[in-house]
């Protein structure tokens, strides 16, 4: 079949529809007033979170021993950046449905599906699109650092790292679920409230049903604040990072099958049913992906390197036996300090969680109790504490604990500062700043009309 | 299927390019449009022309693959045109749209001329042609109606496709105007492109169009040259507003 070779779609260009993207999105109102929302935002929790630090750091100048609990990421970044997450999950899906709603409530998307682009290019050049977005309202988040530094704070480059790329899957994870929304939608009031149901709607889960048992706890773990947890706490798994992005590219998948409209319901219900297999699959191989990396500088989520490398070659299955609620501190404590850090260290973990709510009350003597089994030799204990609990699994597998540790311990990262003086920038210069890039961006451009006149016609 | 075995106007060969074949699309209950074939040739004008409701866009959307056809089949030099490849064989220009509303003129006109990669004289013609110049420096939503159609025809001209669809081309001229946009379309058919157009107004399509597909209540009512179709309604000096009345 003869057909026009220039309106191919293996010839057609990229970048002027990445360019069309990106200045659509940047001129939209929705990006801009988001920017200016998060500057006081972002500003006002980062001089809560310095003047916090600021008292605990004076406490803890007088005792090196206290210093020590003192580490930038709990107590300025994870704070700073959890405000940004609030704006995100607010307002970002408004500036993402726009990368597309624009075009179908004033029809261009009839004009963009016939260029020569296929569905999946125009999905990932918006989904690249809205990924400059993010990057664009996270200017007031990402100044924090070079302030803090400023102000004599100290940064650990891969924790830091690891926290804002945690934020960018965040963000990619909204954008992407406010660019489905809006392919299904026939308005953008509609995308909104689709989109915020999801975003919204995991926050409120995340508060309600947060320390639950069961399948409460099961439906809390879909949450996508969850999504940021592991990389508040210094931890990179990849595990996670999979099935962010395999949520992520579903539900990009899902956009490309709603886009084009010239295709029967039937075939885009039959296509949509394969990518939500096909998504569930590769969050299932997620799921069975245990890789992680622990980048906090204070190493809080696994144990001292010597017992990291001994517990590494205890391969035989270890059962855990935890005889305690859910809700319970003690198991939460025992999470923390032991467990986490065993899967982590060790091949083979498995856990069983045998109390509930009633033993919880006090009725079984039983309920306190961790058991753990190991090369079929079984041992007891109520201690949460690394401290006991690795001895005991040593002596079960018949093993000599590792010599003391010789490393330098984590010292802390104490500072006394006022950064009140911080808020001219975020409520003064910033978003004067921001101003005057907007009015720029409103000028139009250069234009020689005379060459256009001169046309043949 | 009823079309002519030569051009009238011109007396050339008519060589089929695009051939609809039994189109047919409802909307629940209702016929959009109901066993629609004919056939238009390179550089030929082929008015669709019907009053409001008659189907015309909906015909216009399916023939570019838009929306799915319940039936029928579109079919490029006689061979099968999938719905998802006809983009590379025609493009259609909706009625109403305002493209990129927050962009001045001249980024839409760019970003359509880099896309299919036109030169600059090219783009310069085309801008001049059809007098798209004094506003390019205005944002699309601040384009009156009448420059916003002409920011749609020249996107419409700057696109490479051997078929151009345009659904009411003519709507937010004042007679004048439309009789110089006429003039750029004849000019765009006589470089050899194929223009369908649907129109409402039965006086512009009669002096733009070669041929006339009459449509009306979603079925085709007549098709062919003015002559064919005054001869089909022994009118021989009707207008088309007296064949269309005939024939509905």
């Amino acid at each position: 079949m003869r057909l026009l070779e220039a309106n191919r779609l293996q010839t057609a260009r990229f970048r002027p529809l990445l360019a069309k993207e990106l200045a659509e999105i940047m001129s939209g109102r929705a990006l801009w007033t988001m920017l200016l929302l998060v500057c006081p935002l972002v500003g006002y929790s980062f001089v809560q979170a310095v003047s916090l630090y600021s008292e605990a750091s004076a406490a803890a100048l007088q005792s090196p021993a206290a210093a020590t609990s003192l580490s930038p990421l709990d107590g300025i970044l994870v704070p700073t950046f959890g405000s940004f997450y609030v704006a995100v999950t607010l307002l970002f899906p408004f500036v993402a449905i726009r990368v597309l709603g624009h075009e179908k409530e004033s029809g261009s998307l009839h004009l963009l599906i016939q260029l020569p682009y296929r569905p999946s290019k125009i999905i990932v050049t918006k989904l690249a699109a809205v990924l400059a977005a993010w990057a664009f309202v996270s200017i007031p988040a990402l100044s924090v650092l070079g302030i803090w530094v400023l102000l004599g704070g100290h940064l650990a480059p891969l924790e830091t790292l690891n926290l804002v790329s945690g934020h960018v899957l965040y963000g990619l994870l909204v954008g992407s679920i406010a660019l489905f929304s809006t392919t299904i939608s026939d308005s953008a009031a509609t995308a909104a409230i689709i989109a915020l149901a999801a975003t919204i709607g995991s926050l409120v889960l995340d508060f309600t049903l947060a320390g639950r048992s069961g399948w409460l706890a099961w439906i809390a773990e879909l949450s996508l604040t969850q999504t940021l947890r592991t990389f508040e706490q210094g931890l990179l798994s990849v595990g996670l990072v999979f099935g962010i992005s395999a949520v992520i590219c579903g539900l990009g998948a899902l956009s490309t099958v709603w886009l084009p409209s010239g295709t029967s319901m039937r075939g885009k219900c039959a296509r949509s049913a394969l990518c939500v297999l096909v998504t569930i699959v590769a969050l299932g191989v997620a799921t069975q992906i245990g890789r992680s990396f622990d980048l906090s500088e204070d190493r809080r989520n696994s144990f001292l390197s010597a017992d990291q490398q001994l517990l590494a070659t205890l391969r035989l299955p270890l059962v855990v036996t935890i005889n305690l609620a859910r809700e319970d501190p003690r198991y939460i404590d025992f999470k923390r300090n032991v467990l986490s850090k065993l899967e982590r260290a060790m091949p083979n973990v498995s856990v069983v969680v045998s109390g509930s709510r009633q033993d919880f009350a006090g009725k079984s003597d039983a309920y306190g109790q961790i058991e753990y089994v190991y090369d079929n030799r079984t041992d007891m204990s109520r201690s949460t504490s690394s401290r006991e609990v690795l001895p005991l699994l040593y002596a079960l597998a018949g093993v000599q604990p590792p010599a003391a540790a010789q490393g330098v311990e984590y010292p802390g990262y104490p500072l006394v500062v006022n950064a009140d003086a911080t808020l001219f920038w975020f409520f003064g210069g910033l978003p004067l700043l921001i101003a005057f890039a907007w009015w720029r961006s409103r000028h139009p451009p250069a234009v020689n009309l005379v060459a256009f006149k001169g046309g043949q016609s | 299927m009823t079309s002519a075995n030569f051009n009238a106007i011109s007396d050339q060969p008519f060589v089929e390019l695009l051939r609809a074949d039994d189109l047919s699309k409802s909307y629940g209950d209702e016929t959009a449009i109901a066993n629609v074939s004919f056939s238009v040739a390179a550089g030929e004008i082929l008015g669709i022309v019907g009053p409001n409701g008659a189907g015309k866009t909906t015909l216009l959307e399916v023939l570019a693959g838009l929306i799915a056809s319940d039936s029928g089949n579109v079919l490029w030099r006689g061979e099968t045109l999938p719905a998802p490849r006809r983009k590379e064989a025609m493009f259609y220009m909706p009625d109403g749209i305002r493209p990129y509303q927050d962009r001045f003129a001249l980024d839409v006109v760019s970003f359509f001329s880099s896309v299919y990669r036109r030169s600059q004289a090219v783009i310069s013609n085309t801008i001049a042609a059809v007098e798209l110049a004094p506003v390019l420096r205005k944002r699309v939503s601040a384009l009156s109606k009448g420059y916003n159609r002409r920011l749609l025809l020249a996107i419409g001209l700057l696109t490479p496709q051997d078929v151009l669809l345009m659904d009411e081309p003519f709507d937010g001229f004042d007679i004048r105007q439309s009789r110089n946009i006429i003039q750029v379309l004849r000019r765009s058919a006589a470089g050899g492109r194929t223009l369908i157009l649907a129109i409402h107004q039965l006086a512009d399509a009669e002096r733009v169009c070669d041929r006339f597909l009459l449509l009306a209540g979603g079925k085709v009512r007549g098709i062919g040259t003015l002559r064919e179709l005054r001869t089909q309604t022994a009118l021989p000096e009707g207008s088309l507003e007296d064949i269309f009345l005939a024939l509905t």
